[in-house]
Formats: C-alpha cells, sequence, structure tokens
C-alpha cells in the first residue's frame, strides 16, 4: 500500500505544530468569514493571500485549504439562521434550515450542517486520495456538450422540485438564465439589456439578487407577519436523537458521495452538488413533502454535497491543473505566485505537499467539527435579537455586503428591486430556487453551448448522439416528465378517491418560509 | 401576505407583457458578422423570449390550483387604489395611530394595514441607500438601524441607539481595518 504510507508520511508533515496551528487559524478565519453574508469562499481565500506569502508553500495552502471549506460551512450558518446565503453553495441549505430555525430548531440544523459538513469533507478526502489520480482521465473526457447537458439537468431538477406548479417553476429558471444574459456577451463583446447603463455592463452580481431575493424579500415577510411565528431563539437541545441520526445517514452518504463526484467536474463545483443532492433526497424521502417545511434530511444533504464538492474540486486542481472553479482559480493563482506548478507532475515531483494537503484536510474537518460545536449555541443566539432590531441589521448586512463587492449605490438600488422581486414571488407562487439557479448557470450554458456548437460546427446533433450528454439530456427531460406524469395520475385518482388524497404533495418548498403556512391557515 | 397575491391571470398577463417587451428587445440586438459565429449573441435570449411567452400562455390558460382562490378579491383591489394615495403619508398617520391604538399592538411596526407598514419600510431602506454615499456609512447606519427599530416597537431605547451606533462602527471598522474594503466616510472626518 504505496498510498497508505504516503498518506502516513503526510500526516507527520500536517500534524507539526506549525501546520497545526495554520489548518486551526484557516479554517476559523473561513468559518468567520463565511459567516458574513456577501462574503464567500472567494472572498476569504484573497483575503488570506497576503497572509500566506509569507509562508511556506505547503503550510501556505494547507491553511487556503482549510479557508476554504471553513467559509462553506461558515455560509450555511447565516443560511440557515438568516435565511441569508452569502455563497450560492448554501442557498439549497436555506431550504430546510431556514424553516427549523424559525420552528425553534435551529441549534438543531446547525448541529445537521456541521455532522453532514464534516462527513461530506471526509469522504470527499477518501475520495481525492483514492480515485484523484485515476480520475483525471475521465474529467478530460467532459467536453462543452457534457458541460451543456450537465448544467441543463441541474436547472431541471431544481425546477421541478420546488413546488406544485411546474410552470411557475420554468418562469423562475427562465427568468434567472435572462438576468444572467444581462451584460457584455463575453465572446463577440454585444451588449445586450444594458439600457445604457455602464452599472450594468459587467452583469448582474449573484450575490446582489440571493441577498435580494432571499434576505430583503424574508424581511418583508417577517413585517408583514408582525413578527410573529418567528424563532424565539430557544435552541432547543443540539442533541440529535439516535432516530434522527439513523435519519439522516442516508442522505448524508449519498450526498457526500454525489457531492465529490460533481466537484471533481470542472465547473459544476458546490452549487449544483448541492442543489442535485436536495431534489434527489426529495424524490427519494417517503416524507419528501416536508421537505421545505425543516426536515433535517433537507439540511444534510446540500451540507455533504456541498462540502464533498469543495474537496472534489481540488481533483482538478492538484492532478491536472486546472481549476474547476472560481476559488479553485484563486487558490490556483495563489500556488503560482507560491512558485507551485500544480499539474499531473505534482504528485511525484511533491508528494510531501500533495499528501501533506490531504493530511491537513482531514485534520481540518475534524478542527471545523470540534471549533463550531461549541460555539452553535452562540450563533443562533443570533435568533434571540428581538425582530424589531433585527429587521434593520439584516438589511444593514445585506447593504453591506452589496457595496462592499461594486462600492455602487445603483447595486443597492438594484438590491433593493429584486427585494421587492423576491416578496412579490413569494407571495404569488413563483418559487425563487430556479431563479437563482438559472442565474448562476445561464452564463455558463451559453458559453459552453457555444462551445459546442463551434466544435460540431453549428450540428445541433452533437447533443444527442454524445454518449454522456444524451444520457444527462434524457435525464433532464425525465425529471420534467415524472412530475406531469405524477400530477395526471393523481387527478386520475381524485376523479375515483376522495378530495384530499396527495394533497400535501405539491406544496410548495420555499413558500413555506411565508406563503404556504399563511395560505393554508387564511 | 395575501394582499399581495394576485389571481394567477393577472400574473400571467403581466408576465406576457413583459416577455413581448423582452422578446421584442431580443430581437433588436445586432447580429455579429465580424466572424463567423453557430450563436448570435441574440440568439438565445430570443428562445428565452419565446419561451417566456409560451409558458405565460399556459399559466394563463391553467385552471388556478384551489387554495389559491381567493375569497377577498374585490377587497383586494379596492384597498390597492387607496395605497398608492396613503403611502406617501404613512410615516405621520403611523405615529398618530400609535398613540391612539395603544392597547394590542402588533409585535412589530404601528400601523393597522400591514401594506402601509411595508411602503414605510421601503422608504427607509430607501433614505438609507441615498444617505449612504454622502452621509457616510457611520451616521447613515445608526441613523437607519436606531430609526427602524424604534419605529418597529423596540423599547429599549439605551440599547437600540448603542446597537445601532456600535454596529455601524464596528462594521466600519471590521471592513476598513480588516478587510480592506472601504466604505463611504461621508461627512466623518475620518
Amino acid at each position: 500500500m504505496d498510498a497508505l504510507n504516503q498518506l502516513f508520511h503526510g500526516f507527520g508533515v500536517a500534524l507539526s505544530p506549525q501546520n497545526l496551528a495554520f489548518v486551526f487559524l484557516g479554517v476559523l478565519m473561513g468559518t468567520v468569514i463565511g459567516m458574513l453574508p456577501g462574503l464567500g469562499p472567494i472572498s476569504a481565500i484573497s483575503l488570506m493571500i497576503p497572509v500566506a506569502f509569507t509562508m511556506d508553500p505547503t503550510s501556505a495552502i494547507i491553511m487556503l485549504a482549510g479557508v476554504y471549506y471553513g467559509a462553506i460551512f461558515g455560509g450555511s450558518t447565516s443560511s440557515i439562521l438568516l435565511n441569508a446565503p452569502g455563497v450560492a453553495g448554501t442557498v439549497a441549505t436555506s431550504f430546510d434550515g431556514y424553516p427549523l430555525a424559525r420552528k425553534g430548531q435551529a441549534g438543531k440544523a446547525l448541529s445537521v450542517a456541521a455532522i453532514a459538513s464534516f462527513v461530506g469533507g471526509t469522504v470527499g478526502v477518501v475520495g481525492l486520495m483514492l480515485v484523484a489520480p485515476s480520475l483525471s482521465a475521465l474529467t478530460v473526457s467532459f467536453g462543452p456538450a457534457e458541460y451543456f447537458a450537465l448544467m441543463v439537468l441541474g436547472l431541471t431538477a431544481v425546477v421541478t422540485l420546488s413546488g406544485n406548479n411546474l410552470t411557475k417553476g420554468l418562469i423562475s429558471g427562465t427568468v434567472g438564465v435572462m438576468i444572467a444574459l444581462v451584460g457584455i456577451d463575453s465572446q463577440t463583446s454585444t451588449l445586450r439589456f444594458t439600457f445604457g447603463r455602464h452599472e450594468l455592463y459587467e452583469g448582474v452580481e449573484f450575490l446582489i439578487v440571493a441577498l435580494g431575493v432571499f434576505a430583503l424579500a424574508e424581511v418583508f415577510v417577517m413585517l408583514l407577519r408582525r413578527g410573529q411565528g418567528g424563532g424565539d431563539g430557544t435552541i432547543t437541545s443540539l442533541r440529535l436523537s439516535r432516530r434522527e441520526l439513523k435519519e439522516i445517514s442516508g442522505p448524508t452518504g449519498r450526498g457526500s458521495v454525489l457531492g465529490f463526484f460533481t466537484g471533481v467536474l470542472p465547473g459544476a463545483g458546490a452549487t449544483v452538488a448541492s442543489f442535485l443532492s436536495y431534489s434527489f433526497e426529495k424524490r427519494l424521502a417517503k416524507d419528501g413533502k416536508t421537505f421545505g417545511k425543516g426536515n433535517i434530511k433537507g439540511v444534510a444533504a446540500p451540507e455533504s454535497a456541498n462540502n464533498g464538492a469543495a474537496v472534489g474540486s481540488f481533483v482538478p486542481l492538484l492532478t491536472l491543473g486546472v481549476p474547476g472553479s472560481g476559488t479553485t482559480a484563486v487558490l490556483l493563482g495563489a500556488l503560482l505566485v507560491l512558485g507551485v506548478q500544480p499539474g499531473p507532475l505534482l504528485l511525484d515531483e511533491q508528494p510531501d505537499m500533495f499528501w501533506g494537503v490531504v493530511a491537513s484536510m482531514y485534520i481540518g474537518n475534524i478542527v471545523l467539527l470540534i471549533l463550531n460545536l461549541p460555539l452553535i449555541p452562540l450563533f443562533a443566539k443570533v435568533l434571540k435579537t428581538p425582530q424589531a432590531l433585527l429587521l434593520p441589521l439584516v438589511v444593514v448586512f445585506c447593504v453591506v455586503g452589496v457595496y462592499g463587492h461594486s462600492f455602487s449605490t445603483f447595486d443597492l438600488w438594484m438590491l433593493i428591486g429584486f427585494g421587492v422581486l423576491g416578496f412579490l414571488m413569494r407571495a404569488n407562487g413563483f418559487p425563487a430556487a430556479p431563479l437563482i439557479l438559472g442565474l448562476i448557470l445561464g452564463g455558463l450554458m451559453e458559453k459552453s453551448m457555444r462551445q459546442a456548437l463551434l466544435i460540431s460546427s453549428g450540428d445541433l446533433t452533437t447533443f444527442v448522439t454524445k454518449p454522456i450528454s444524451a444520457t444527462l439530456l434524457a435525464l433532464a427531460a425525465l425529471s420534467l416528465l415524472a412530475p406531469l406524469y405524477g400530477a395526471w395520475r393523481r387527478t386520475r385518482r381524485r376523479q375515483g378517491l376522495s378530495e384530499d388524497d396527495g394533497r400535501g404533495q405539491d406544496e410548495q418548498p420555499k413558500a413555506t418560509v411565508g406563503g404556504t403556512q399563511e395560505r393554508e391557515n387564511g | 401576505m395575501h394582499h399581495f397575491r394576485f389571481s394567477q391571470r393577472t400574473v400571467a398577463a403581466v408576465l406576457g407583457v413583459l416577455a413581448v417587451a423582452y422578446t421584442v428587445q431580443a430581437y433588436r440586438i445586432p447580429e455579429f458578422a465580424a466572424v463567423q459565429v453557430p450563436v448570435q449573441p441574440g440568439t438565445l435570449p430570443r428562445g428565452l423570449g419565446l419561451l417566456l411567452i409560451v409558458l405565460c400562455l399556459a399559466l394563463f390558460l391553467q385552471k388556478p390550483a384551489p387554495k389559491t382562490a381567493e375569497p377577498s378579491e374585490p377587497t383586494e383591489r379596492d384597498r390597492s387604489v387607496d395605497k398608492a394615495g396613503t403611502a406617501g403619508t404613512a410615516e405621520t398617520a403611523g405615529t398618530a395611530e400609535a398613540t391612539t391604538a395603544p392597547a394590542r399592538r402588533p409585535a412589530l411596526g404601528r400601523l393597522a394595514d400591514a401594506r402601509l407598514e411595508l411602503a414605510v419600510l421601503l422608504g427607509a431602506i430607501a433614505l438609507y441607500v441615498l444617505l449612504f454615499e454622502p452621509l457616510g456609512f457611520v451616521p447613515a447606519t445608526a441613523l437607519f438601524v436606531t430609526g427602524t427599530a424604534w419605529y418597529l416597537g423596540f423599547g429599549r431605547h439605551w440599547v437600540n441607539a448603542l446597537v445601532g451606533v456600535g454596529v455601524a462602527a464596528a462594521l466600519y471598522l471590521g471592513m476598513s481595518e480588516g478587510l480592506d474594503v472601504a466604505l463611504p466616510t461621508g461627512i466623518l472626518p475620518l
């Protein structure tokens, strides 16, 4: 077992007091920075790069990796407590995490998130160790056509999972892609839908839409609800019962593996992984209809997947030297400045570095768990803040997050606009998740579509003649048709049986946060 | 919440009009002729616009789910008319009403009609954004937090003021010193 020997050697590197301290520092900084809405892994890593430059390369990458998964975990905290996902990868976590927090089970939701993150990260590291060398071959076979198909699948999966009305979901997703296309076209430099505003040339930032549609809209809903039904800040218990642990074990395990493999694919990353895992578990679970209303499985699935994916994205980075995401691109930049050239030769030339990083990830995950479990009650105190005070504070955090990114008040007006849009969408039963995902994937989708068609010289059949792409597209079509078939069968059955049968089946996951509850009572 | 729920047909019609406008705009995106490209910059927007029109049609023709059928439909329309008129005076009306009806005050806000409350909050946020750069981050934020929390009914005024100023100052220091993000200083000689 050469790999095992290497790993022991790696632990020797990672367990040196100096590197241990750096892991700790990285994870802590990552968690804290990631918790602030608007500051995600990219900002966290960029902020730590100046610090990293003073260290030797191995310690530096060990610390930066710690920052990365710390930030992903920290992002889930604000998703759960405030419904303010600052990072795309934690949007799916808020679907069930926030309803749980509102039910007074913030502690439980955070515990589940911590445990699922830990498992996801650990499975990811094992995967990185075992398959990194051989997987690099497969990822090379993913061309633009396959990416396009993968993104279509991700989008349809989210559309179908989010609500009773497929049409509304599709409208949301379409509008999301439309927003993504605003700005200068990257290939032809044509201006699209900028209305002469130079602020729009670079497109609409994901952060503005996410904070507006989720956090700011939530503020409006809180106000309309007059503070009733808000989380009362009682954290209940952090402990999960044996039954609950058993319940989340399945979603966590599947999410971790799914997340890792999605993360390995360049471009897909933590966001797609978390959405895919969430929709997959919703389908699979017997109590799938309680997803979106505070089901712990709905927290475990995306959390394990996004952490698995975060580690998975190190595979192409370390073995191919190809960054799979914005975050790993920043990491690659940092590595190059440190004089390390990641790529196929890294494993042979600098085994210390590769295995040291792998081992430090094991340790980092444990540190993450130790650090976060005791701090959960502290985080959950956020909910004890009286709503009259919390409300303006959430607004301030959104404003700071957006302004600190672009330094433009124009973006702040857009933030308000998207807040109103998100509120109206929620009031009228339009799911917000497809909008966000459409926005995230839209640009990439167009790019890979163009590349694929350029390669095939305009031949559209390229998407269906390639086996991987054809399979993915077939799955996407199936995921759209399945609910239609289900609805058709239900109406058939309803005609024969009593009225209320299968009623809960098509509840809105997202609207739960405000709309559904009220709609059912009122 | 139900005040802002419109009939499915209304939503579909409004969206449909927007979709048509978008599609028209999409067809006006110039073709890129410098190099032969398989996908024009306008291709995807046009497809999306047409797709959205079709989806809006589908939504318009769909039977709304039985749950969303609103019993209070007519009153809603009546009120939305006077909403526009009173929104501007909401602030003053709010303080007056608060003094007259202290008996059963809602946990958040002061007005009986939640829609006006929403207008007040939107106004406050807009004012915050307007003053963000000229007044500077710290004063604008402190003012916004303290003022809004007071208006929404946060009782402990000293705590309120301290939190407003404290959060504003802490965020400013954290952002500018720790993260090198320069927030507007405005009137403060920083």
